[in-house]
């Protein structure tokens, strides 16, 4: 239960520790106000109960004994009031006042004057607030009792309506400015969640604004400064591989044109197909050296006329496989995006499933609600290939990962076919997943922003 | 062509210069090899070239520069050696007017079928050339950049072409309203693709119809002559 109540989100968290001390807070300020007031209305009933029985008593004191009861019975007695003279101290069931409220109502009776004679002998104090009745017997200097009994209102420290809208009001302000104040200061920390997100895809993503309160601006430069230096190291990595590729450019040139020169042309055959190889690798890494920081522009293109070129240009290079190749999806969809660097992602796509599955079934899949926002085109390349072991779903994205070395070593390729397709799709704001189909086959996943 | 015809090589590499002159010389074409573009004007003060094959990557004046110059003095045919994928090198050297570009490591074979067909398109054609080089050509409200080597559609979409069918499209559009044999096109196609190049062409029209949305059955862009040929009904601006 206590784990349920608890938040999740850090604002939920921190809002809520902040609410639940605010209201410890206004009940312990509210709890203070009522005993406070609860003090004061006693202190004046004490003191206007005092002075009454007091006056009573003067009154009766200064009459003469025979006369007492009929004044007593004449004077002004008030609600809730009433007065008996007796020979006895006050017999009634009520325990006698504790002596702090006993203390308040001597206190107030000694305020008022009455001559040394003439004063009371002896007090008695029953009953008190608690029990709403007091009781209170004065012995005259004769030994006579005076006993006044005196309802007493129940204290009400819930009195003036203004003041508790006031505290609901601040109340309520106050919450509200704490949530607001909680949100806004953790917003940075969901910026940064998105960022280190957003750099985990996409490792050129735009660097945090250093803004905001000491602490968050720390942050920020922080993983800035980090981010900063994963990319120097992603940077320095792709820069050795694209100079390696670069250098082999002149040796593979020179290569291809010795090659020109064997009479053999059973061997020159092999060698320009070993060189062509070569050559794809090469090409193959420096692309994807190139990719992490591609500087095409965006631009306006036929997406389905894209799908279905690539599969003739795949039909055209494996005529075997042209029966097999296969377009569903609306005869023109145009998409922004970078065409080289699409056509380059997709081509990848559907060499492998035309390298693994003899053929490719692409389908084109609009989204769902065209223009709203976030809303994703999907392309789907299908083969009747062996599919993909589950364990290596994932790890075919990696560079240079390469699946079962026998398969690989007669089809080619390096391992880079994958990644570049994942690098380019992601940084369209897209992605490419890939999956088993139920049926057979590998199905790859193609989503892009419409 | 009873003469061989006599083209410019600049690279900075010494072997592939040499094994480049020997290769194109054994396929009949004259090679003056260069290593930069110093002797590389060198040369062409004291020559007479129908081509120059000029590696952009050079050391000293870029081969940007040294097209620039030449472009400056001749309208003589340039096809580049681009660096694999710089993009911008070759966009900029195809609006300097260069003729054609082969990236590097370039198969030998595709670099000798480049020239020739820049060697017969720079024969055939009538008037000067340069002026127009490289800019967008309009026809029947399709746009060709030759720059950026792609189509786009009446709305500014770009459709996108194989190889082939770009080919075959410049082809068409740089020689609109006139008749284009098969063997013209073939040429055009060659090393490009494998399998029976006659059907190659047919196919790569009837694509080329389909993304240019002429009715195959009734085509009114690229009309069918008979007797073998094709022709692009249209007329073509240079934008």
């Amino acid at each position: 239960m206590i784990l349920r109540l608890w938040p999740r989100s850090l604002a939920a968290r921190t809002a809520f520790v902040l609410l639940v001390g605010l209201i410890l807070v206004q009940v312990a300020g509210l709890a203070i106000h009522a005993m406070d007031r609860i003090d004061v209305q006693r202190l004046g009933q004490a003191r206007t109960l005092a002075l009454r029985v007091v006056g009573l008593y003067r009154t009766v004191v200064l009459t003469t004994p025979e006369q007492r009861e009929e004044v007593l019975a004449e004077l002004h007695r008030g609600p809730g009031l009433t007065a008996e003279l007796s020979k006895d101290p006050p017999v009634t069931d009520l325990p006698p006042m504790p002596l702090p409220v006993q203390r308040l109502f001597r206190v107030s009776m000694n305020f008022v004057g009455v001559p040394g004679p003439q004063r009371w002998r002896d007090l008695q104090f029953l009953g008190g607030p608690d029990m709403g009745r007091v009781v209170i017997g004065l012995r005259l200097p004769d030994g006579e009792w005076l006993n006044v009994t005196a309802a007493l209102e129940p204290v009400r420290p819930w009195h003036s309506p203004t003041f508790l809208a006031a505290f609901l009001l601040m109340t309520v302000v106050a919450a509200g400015l704490t949530l607001w104040a909680v949100r806004r200061l953790t917003a940075p920390v969901r910026t940064l969640a998105a960022a280190a997100e957003a750099l985990g895809r996409d490792v050129n993503a735009p660097p945090l604004p250093e803004d905001g309160p000491l602490e968050v601006a720390i942050a920020a430069a922080a993983f800035n400064t980090m981010a900063a230096r994963i990319r120097r190291f992603v940077q320095d990595r792709t820069d050795l591989l694209t100079a390696i590729g670069h250098d082999l450019r002149t040796p593979i040139t020179r290569l291809k044109l010795r090659a020109e020169f064997i009479e053999d042309d059973e061997q020159r055959g092999k060698v320009l197909a070993d060189l062509e190889e070569l050559e794809a690798m090469v090409s193959a890494t420096l692309v994807f050296g190139r990719d992490a920081r591609t500087g095409e522009a965006v631009s306006a293109l036929d997406m389905a006329e894209l799908l279905r070129t690539l599969l003739d240009e795949a039909g055209d290079a494996r005529p075997e496989a042209a029966p097999n190749l296969a377009y569903e999806g609306p005869p023109h969809w145009t998409v922004r995006a970078r065409p080289l660097a699409l056509k380059r992602a997709l081509t990848n796509l559907i060499a492998n499933a035309v390298m693994y599955g003899g053929g490719a079934r692409v389908r084109l899949v609009p989204p769902v609600s065209v223009g709203a926002a976030g809303a994703m085109l999907t392309i789907e390349i299908e083969d009747d290939g062996p599919g993909i072991p589950p364990g290596d779903l994932e790890r075919v994205f990696e560079p240079f990962h390469r699946g079962e070395p026998s398969r690989n070593r007669e089809t080619g390729g390096v391992g880079l076919g994958l990644p570049i397709a994942r690098n380019i799709m992601r940084a369209h704001g897209g992605d490419v997943v890939l999956a088993n189909r139920p049926t057979g086959g590998a199905k790859a996943t193609v989503t892009l922003p419409a | 062509m009873d003469q061989p015809p006599h083209i410019m090589v600049v690279d900075d590499d010494r072997e592939i210069r040499d094994l480049l002159a020997r290769f194109l010389e054994k396929h009949r074409i004259r090679v003056t090899a260069v290593r930069d573009s110093r002797e590389a004007r060198r040369a062409w003060a004291n020559g007479h070239y129908q081509l120059v094959v000029l590696d952009l990557m050079l050391p000293g004046e870029p081969g940007l520069d040294f097209a620039r110059w030449l472009r400056s003095q001749s309208d003589v045919p340039i096809v580049m050696l681009t660096a694999m994928g710089e993009e911008t090198d070759r966009i900029i050297g195809l609006e300097l007017g260069a003729d054609d570009y082969v990236p590097k490591p370039f198969n030998p074979r595709e670099l000798l079928a480049r020239i020739r067909a820049v060697l017969r398109r720079v024969g055939d054609s009538i008037g000067p050339r340069h002026e127009n080089g490289s800019r967008p050509l309009r026809f029947a409200g399709w746009t060709l950049e030759p720059a950026r080597r792609r189509l786009l559609n009446p709305d500014g979409v770009e459709v996108a072409l194989t190889g082939g069918e770009y080919d075959l499209l410049v082809a068409l559009v740089e020689r609109a309203n006139r008749v284009l044999t098969r063997d013209m096109l073939l040429d055009l196609l060659r090393g490009r693709q494998a399998g029976p190049f006659d059907r190659a062409i047919d196919v790569a029209i009837s694509r080329l119809r389909r993304k240019l949305e002429d009715d195959g059955r009734n085509a009114q862009l690229i009309k069918t002559v008979r007797g073998g040929g094709y022709v692009l009904a249209a007329t073509v601006e240079h934008a």
